[in-house]
This record gives structure tokens, C-alpha cells and sequence, in this order.
């Protein structure tokens, strides 16, 4: 046998051997594996854009995870593991990151990804022309100039990332970042390939053009539809990815979604119809699941200089708060295994510890007591209070219970006003409440992506709480050693002030396929990856 | 005739202008911008949006540029919201999506309707009459989000026999629900309109006549009565049938047809403002030439009507 023979045939076996475990075990756990490696999957609504730079939302995101591979990725658990970088070190007083990039990750067309392809989409997040709706991701990354290029101050080259040699990539922030390298797995931060985009310009994400370097391609998009991604052959880790196609279908209407749940249409359904989570894990205990969310539902008080005076008085905010029996709220409005909040963090946030906040641990008799009788030393009688929130049933059956516990235990007469989303962002960031519903959703796993909210000059602080020791604190914790002991003591200053009035933490509930494996339950940020799940033999 | 077409449609350019117009007044005046979210972008980055999209210029040039790009160019712009897409790309693929459910569904309303409408007619206050008011009634009360998931749990769920959503380029099992569910309300019109003028027309002088020379029921019908009985039917179906292919956004929500409806809802709520106008301006024009399609029907039918 000559050596191209010899060549030839270990060819064939290594094609054999990759294509082993799709029709037998899994690899790793032995279980038997499905012929159907396919994955389905709801979509709630069209997302607007598969460009990763452009992106700047949650169900885009989860294709974009599949088409694209950023330096770092999260296994199960959320933790950080090797993307597309085998390695990184902090250098210049955490003030440099060098990534070394595996030689053997290729763009869908073959090329190998380059630390030029991570220059070249990073710029173009900041890119003033591109007008990117998350630029600002790439500020809050503290990348030095990114400011400055979004301004149109400094050209996109100025931006603090370089290729120093087509494997290593070098970023220099302007401070400090302790959770930086978790900032890589996002969208924004995820390499282009330059050569396509600037023969198609905006359409290079159209199935026809796109390239990409993840664990699939993009096969078909049909907008409000569906969307179908497949294996990519030339994946660095394609050998151990094992669904071979995911489809992604968008059904609006969630009802609608669960009949074609359970005629077998689709594997996953997210989130379930509100309150519906008890009756689905009764019937089917193996499919529906209920995980942490990492997003935070709470109630801002107007605190502007013309607010109302009542609100500027401490005992008032925390009566009103303490009056609301968040039992009631989560056990039976929303009935999805979310948690009653007294802190502003989300519980399951990583490293972060809950404040001792006194009156989480007592009775509701006993708030309820507390708030009558803070109440009454405020000497507040008659305090009419206007409550908005955008239209949905659930807000609207929140905002209902609590003007009426409010006007049972402290005599507070609540005006509810509802608004279409986008009016009711306008009408809020206006400061036409006394008090209005946020959900604050976190940016990456660790407390400051919630409590940066409301610092002082925060632009998403709507209703202008304003704290000096909360501001001193965020500030000192950029830089702190151990900031999650800040992050505490700052959430124990918002308490104690009442700066919000926090109602409950989320919880993502769920249907999956029995099935489906491999689908990450601990990872607090809901980010799944296809490449892996898995089918196993019924 | 001829001059009757052409003045009306030198009239329909001034109409669609002013629509064009007004849209853009209105959308203007709506709170909240397309690039508005929880998350307050900073205001930066805001401003490099609207001047991505022109937003920053005044808004006299905003509907002056647009209108030049729309009748020079026949470009209706990018989607605001919807990156990678512009509003041609958006009717490019969800108008043919919707006529073909909007036409399929006309063809079974009229075609039902009339039938159910005549025969309730030329049989009045018989059973047979008494059972195609019931259906048109029952149609009627039957709103299509009520139809659609009913439809779904029943072909989908419970008999397997069609796919629950989607479409697929068309493909017939994924035709048949949306038309249904689509067809029912205007086809329970049609009927009840149908059935109403064709029992004024049998009971008018002339058909007695007919009917007192002896000629046969059949002829009396189809030759005498049932041209006269179409008028009010057909100024119905112009508005009706613009209605049916301009969109359902019931149908796409429940069917996941991903037609032009959703496209115009969600453009609304998301202040999308390219595609709000695309899509308001593709409704006006067809609005106008059906309603001039219809009146060109009224003179063929009756005789009496001259332009």
C-alpha cells in the first residue's frame, strides 16, 4: 500500500469516526443516541438581526451563539471554557488582556480565524457609521477609546484591541475589570468576517452569504417563520457536536405554541403561559422545569426634585414596601417558581451574597404592623399615589393587588395607569409617576450589572434615587479587590433607604423534551448552546 | 371608460400622497422612537442611530427625502428595526405570503357565501334556508382568534392531520388552516349580504313577469336575477378582498404564516417607521385600485351606471 493509499484510508476512518456518535453513543455519558439529532425550538418573536455587533437582544443572541464563537464560551454551569481563545493572562494591573487563539478554529468557508477578525468586529461595534445600538457594550467593557470612536472623536482604529500576530489579541482597558473576560461571550465581542461583509454589506447575514466560525451555519431564514441552522463541518470541535440541525420557530402566541408543544412539533417551549407552570409539571413532571432568571422586578419611586413629598420620606417608601406581601404575588399570580425579593439582586446572581435585611425574615403581620406604624409617624393620611406600568396581564394583575393591599393596611389610594411599551418608556423616563414598574435584566453573571442601575447618574435610574455611601460604594467596587463585600453593603444602604421597592426575582420556566440532554439548567443566564444537546433512543 | 380609469387614477397619486403625509405626521407624533428600550442608550450612541437613519434632519426633509426615494427609486428604505432587512426585502416576502392565503380565502368566501346566500334565498323560510343562516350566524360569532386555535387543536393535536403553523413556501397543508379560519367571518357576510338583495330581487315586478311568462326557475335566476342581486355583494367584496390580502395579523399570529399583517402590527408597536409607511402605502394603493376595479364592475354589471 503507498502512502496516499495509507493516506486515503485513514481519511475514511476519521470521517467513520466522526460520524460514529451521531448514530450510536454519546460519547461521554454512553448513552444511546437518537437517528434524529435534530433540535426545535419556540421563538417568541422575529429577532431583529444575526449580525453579532448589530444585535442587542435575547432571542438573536441564541442563534448567534450557535452561528458564532467568541473567544471565551460557558459550559453547563455558566462557567467560562475556551472559545475560539485556548488561553488569556491579565498583565498591566489587570489592565491588559492577551488572548492566544487556537490555530485550528476556520471560518465556515475554511479561513482560519484570525486575531484580525476580533479587531475588525470590535471596531465595527463602535463604529459611529454602524450606529450599533449596543456601542455602548463595548464602553461599558472599558476598552481604551471606545468612548471617544462612538463620539466620532478618534478613528475606529484607535479602538485599545490589536492582532499582535494572527493568533494572539491583545486589549487594553482604561481600568481595571474583574469580570471582563466574561464580557467576551456576548455577541458584540464576537469576530466578523470582513471579507463578506464588505461584498454584501447588510445582507451578508442572508443564508446565501453568511460566514461564520461556530458549531453551525445558517441554512434558511424565513422572517416571523422559522430559521434552520446546521452542524459546520469545519468547526474546530466539530467531531464532538452532535445535534445536526436546529430550528428555531417563531410562534407569537403562546397557547398556540403549547398545542404544537404537545403534538410533538417542537422540543422547547420558553416561557411557559403565566400561571400555567403547576398544572404543566403535574402533567408532565420529565418536561417542564422552572430556573433562575437572572432579572430583577421592582418598583421605582419617583425621588426627582418635584416628586411628591410623601415619597421623599423614608418611613413612607419603606412602609409601602413592607406592606406588599410578595408571597401572594409569587405563590399565586405568577406561580413559576420566581422569588419573593427584599434585596435588588437577583439571588442567584454568581459570588454575590444577600444583605441581612431585617424585615425579609419576618412575618407579613408583622410588616404589616411595622408599615402601619411607620405610617403614622411620617404622618401621612391620605396619600394618593399614581402606579404605571405597560400593558400585560401580569403587571396588571401585580399592580391591581398591590394598590390593594396598599389601601387595606395604609389607607394609600392608588391611581393604575397602563401604557403601550414604548409610550410607557417615554412617559416613565419623563418622570409621570410616583411610583413605576422596571425589570432590570443582568448584562453578565455578577451583582454590578444590577446595582450600577441606580447609582446616581445612571441613565436607566427612572425614578432618580440618589445615595452618596450606594455611589461611593459602586465606584470603590470597580477597583475592590473583593467587591462582592461592597455589592453587599451597597444593597444593605438600598434597603435600609428604600431606594426601590423590590417585588421578585425571575425564574425562566419551561417545557423540554425528555429527550433533549444536555441542556445547561445551571446556567444562570439561560445561554444554551446546540452543540451541547443531545437526542437520546426512547 | 377610458377617461373615467385614467382621471381616477391621477386622482389616486394626490390621495397616496396625502396618506403618505399624514402617516408620517401621525407616526411623528406617536411617544417613543424606534430605538427606545429598557435599556436608555446612551445618548452617543442615540445619536449616531438617528443619523444613521436620517432621524436628526428636519422633518419636512425626513418626508421630502422619503418621498423622493420612494417614487424615484421605488426604494421604501431599511427597516429600523430589523437590521438586515430593508422594507422591500420585508413585502418582498411577506406580500405574496398573504395573497396567497388573502386570495384563497376570498375565493372560498365568495364562492360559499354566494352559494349559502342563493340557496337561502330561492328557498326562503325552508330548512335548507334556516341551516345557511345558521352557519352564516355561526360564522359571524365566530371571530378567527377564536377559529384558529379551535382549528389547530383539532387538525393538529387530536386527528395529526396538518401541520400546527408555518408555511413553507406554501405548501398546501399549510394553506388550509389559515384560509379557513380566514374565510369564515367575510364568507358569513357575503352570505347574509347575498341572501338579503337576492330576496328583494325575486320579489321585484320583473321577476314575477319572467316568472308569469313561464319561464324556468333556472333561467329566471342566473339570467335575470342574479346580476342585479350581485351589486351591494360586490361593493362588499372590493374593501374585503384589499382586506383579505393586505393581511391578517390574526392569521400570521396564530399560523406563524409570517405574512405582511404581523410585519404591520409589530412595525407599529416597535415605531418602525420605514415599514409602517411601506406597508401603509402598499394598503392605500391596493385600497385604490380595487375600489376602482369594483366600480368598473358596477358599470358592466348594471347597465344604467355610466362614467
Amino acid at each position: 500500500m503507498n502512502m496516499k493509499a495509507i493516506l486515503k484510508l485513514s481519511a475514511v476512518a476519521a470521517v467513520i469516526a466522526t460520524a460514529a456518535p451521531a448514530a450510536g453513543t454519546h460519547p461521554v455519558t454512553g448513552e444511546k443516541l437518537s437517528d434524529n439529532q435534530t433540535f426545535t425550538y419556540r421563538q417568541l418573536d422575529q429577532f431583529p438581526t444575526l449580525d453579532p455587533q448589530m444585535n442587542e437582544e435575547t432571542e438573536g443572541h441564541h442563534v448567534i451563539r450557535d452561528l458564532f464563537e467568541g473567544l471565551l464560551i460557558q459550559d453547563a454551569d455558566g462557567n467560562l471554557i475556551p472559545g475560539v481563545a485556548t488561553s488569556y493572562e491579565a498583565s498591566n494591573e489587570n489592565k491588559t488582556y492577551t488572548f492566544h487563539l487556537r490555530p485550528e478554529a476556520k471560518w465556515s468557508n475554511g479561513e482560519p480565524v484570525t486575531a484580525a477578525d476580533f479587531v475588525y468586529g470590535w471596531q465595527r461595534a463602535v463604529d459611529p457609521a454602524n450606529a450599533s445600538p449596543y456601542a455602548w457594550y463595548m464602553e461599558m467593557a472599558s476598552i481604551v477609546n471606545a468612548s471617544e470612536i462612538i463620539a466620532g472623536e478618534k478613528p475606529v482604529e484607535d479602538l485599545g484591541v490589536k492582532a499582535i500576530d494572527d493568533h494572539t489579541l491583545e486589549v487594553q482597558l482604561i481600568k481595571p475589570l474583574p469580570y471582563f473576560p466574561m464580557m467576551t461571550t456576548y455577541s458584540t465581542m464576537m469576530p466578523a468576517p470582513r471579507a463578506t461583509i464588505e461584498k454584501y454589506g447588510a445582507k451578508w447575514t442572508d443564508p446565501e452569504n453568511i460566514v461564520s466560525n461556530g458549531a453551525y451555519t445558517l441554512t434558511a431564514m424565513v422572517m416571523n417563520e422559522y430559521q434552520t441552522r446546521e452542524k459546520n463541518p469545519m468547526y474546530w470541535d466539530a467531531d464532538n457536536v452532535i445535534i445536526e440541525k436546529t430550528t428555531g420557530m417563531i410562534i407569537n402566541d403562546v397557547n398556540q405554541a403549547l398545542t404544537r408543544y404537545k403534538a410533538g412539533e417542537i422540543d422547547h417551549l420558553e416561557p411557559l403561559p403565566a400561571g400555567q407552570y403547576p398544572a404543566l409539571l403535574k402533567q408532565m413532571p420529565d418536561e417542564a422545569h422552572s430556573v433562575p432568571r437572572l432579572c430583577s422586578y421592582y418598583y421605582a419611586f419617583n425621588q426627582r426634585p418635584d416628586a411628591i413629598p410623601e415619597l421623599k420620606d423614608v418611613r413612607v417608601r419603606q412602609a409601602l414596601s413592607y406592606a406588599v406581601d410578595r408571597d401572594v404575588i409569587v405563590n399565586q399570580i405568577l406561580k413559576g417558581g420566581q422569588w419573593p425579593s427584599y434585596d435588588f439582586t437577583h439571588i442567584k446572581t454568581a459570588g454575590f451574597e444577600v444583605p441581612e435585611i431585617d424585615y425579609a425574615n419576618w412575618t407579613q403581620a408583622e410588616r404589616d404592623a411595622e408599615a402601619k406604624k411607620l405610617m403614622q409617624e411620617a404622618g401621612v393620611k391620605d396619600l394618593k399615589l399614581k402606579l404605571i406600568y405597560n400593558t400585560d396581564e401580569n403587571h396588571k394583575q401585580i399592580a391591581t393587588i398591590i394598590a390593594q393591599m396598599w389601601k387595606q393596611k395604609l389607607g394609600v389610594e392608588t391611581e393604575l395607569q397602563n401604557f403601550e411599551w414604548k409610550t410607557y418608556l417615554d412617559v416613565r423616563r419623563d418622570g409621570q409617576f410616583d411610583v413605576a414598574r422596571v425589570a432590570w435584566c443582568a448584562d453578565y453573571n455578577e451583582a454590578s450589572t444590577f446595582l450600577n442601575v441606580l447609582t446616581t447618574d445612571n441613565e436607566q435610574n427612572d425614578g432618580k434615587w440618589s445615595n452618596a455611601e450606594f455611589d461611593r460604594l459602586m465606584a470603590a467596587s470597580a477597583t475592590a479587590e473583593d467587591p462582592e463585600v461592597m455589592y453587599t453593603d451597597a444593597e444593605k444602604v438600598l434597603s435600609d433607604d428604600m431606594g426601590i421597592l423590590p417585588i421578585y426575582h425571575y425564574a425562566n420556566t419551561f417545557l423540554l423534551k425528555s429527550d433533549i440532554k444536555g441542556w445547561p439548567y445551571n446556567n444562570a443566564e439561560n445561554n444554551w448552546y446546540s452543540k451541547d444537546l443531545y437526542r437520546v433512543a426512547e | 371608460m377610458l377617461t373615467f380609469i385614467i382621471k381616477r387614477l391621477a386622482v389616486a397619486i394626490p390621495t397616496l400622497l396625502i396618506l403618505v403625509i399624514f402617516s408620517y405626521l401621525i407616526m411623528y407624533a406617536a411617544p417613543g422612537g424606534p430605538f427606545d428600550s429598557e435599556r436608555q442608550l446612551p445618548p452617543q450612541v442615540m445619536a449616531n442611530l438617528m443619523a444613521k437613519y436620517g432621524l436628526d434632519q428636519p422633518l419636512i426633509v425626513q418626508i421630502a427625502r422619503y418621498v423622493w426615494n420612494v417614487v424615484v427609486h421605488f426604494d421604501f428604505g431599511p427597516s429600523f428595526i430589523y437590521k438586515d432587512q430593508t422594507v422591500n426585502d420585508i413585502i418582498r416576502q411577506g406580500f405574496p405570503v398573504t395573497l396567497t392565503y388573502g386570495f384563497w380565502s376570498f375565493v372560498v368566501a365568495t364562492s360559499v357565501g354566494m352559494s349559502l346566500g342563493i340557496l337561502a334565498a330561492i328557498y326562503h323560510n325552508s330548512w335548507l334556508d334556516y341551516l345557511a343562516v345558521g352557519i352564516s350566524v355561526g360564522a359571524q360569532v365566530l371571530p378567527n382568534f377564536v377559529m384558529a386555535p379551535i382549528l389547530v387543536l383539532t387538525f393538529t393535536l387530536w386527528l395529526g392531520w396538518l401541520p400546527g403553523g408555518g408555511w413553507q413556501g406554501g405548501q398546501w397543508q399549510y394553506v388550509i388552516m389559515p384560509v379557513i379560519a380566514l374565510s369564515t367571518s367575510f364568507m358569513a357576510s357575503i352570505s347574509r349580504l347575498t341572501r338579503s338583495s337576492m330576496l328583494e330581487v325575486l320579489n321585484a315586478n320583473y321577476i314575477r313577469t319572467a316568472r308569469a311568462k313561464g319561464l324556468p326557475m333556472r333561467r329566471v335566476i342566473f339570467r335575470h336575477a342574479l346580476k342585479p342581486a350581485l351589486l351591494p355583494v360586490i361593493s362588499y367584496l372590493g374593501p374585503a378582498f384589499v382586506g383579505m390580502i393586505t393581511g391578517s395579523v390574526v392569521i400570521d399570529i396564530y399560523f406563524s404564516t409570517g405574512g405582511i399583517g404581523i410585519f404591520f402590527v409589530n412595525s407599529a408597536i416597535n415605531r418602525d417607521y420605514s415599514v409602517i409607511m411601506g406597508i401603509t402605502i402598499l394598503t392605500g394603493a391596493l385600497t385604490v385600485l380595487f375600489n376602482l376595479v369594483v366600480d368598473i364592475l358596477y358599470a358592466w354589471i348594471d347597465p344604467k351606471i355610466r362614467y
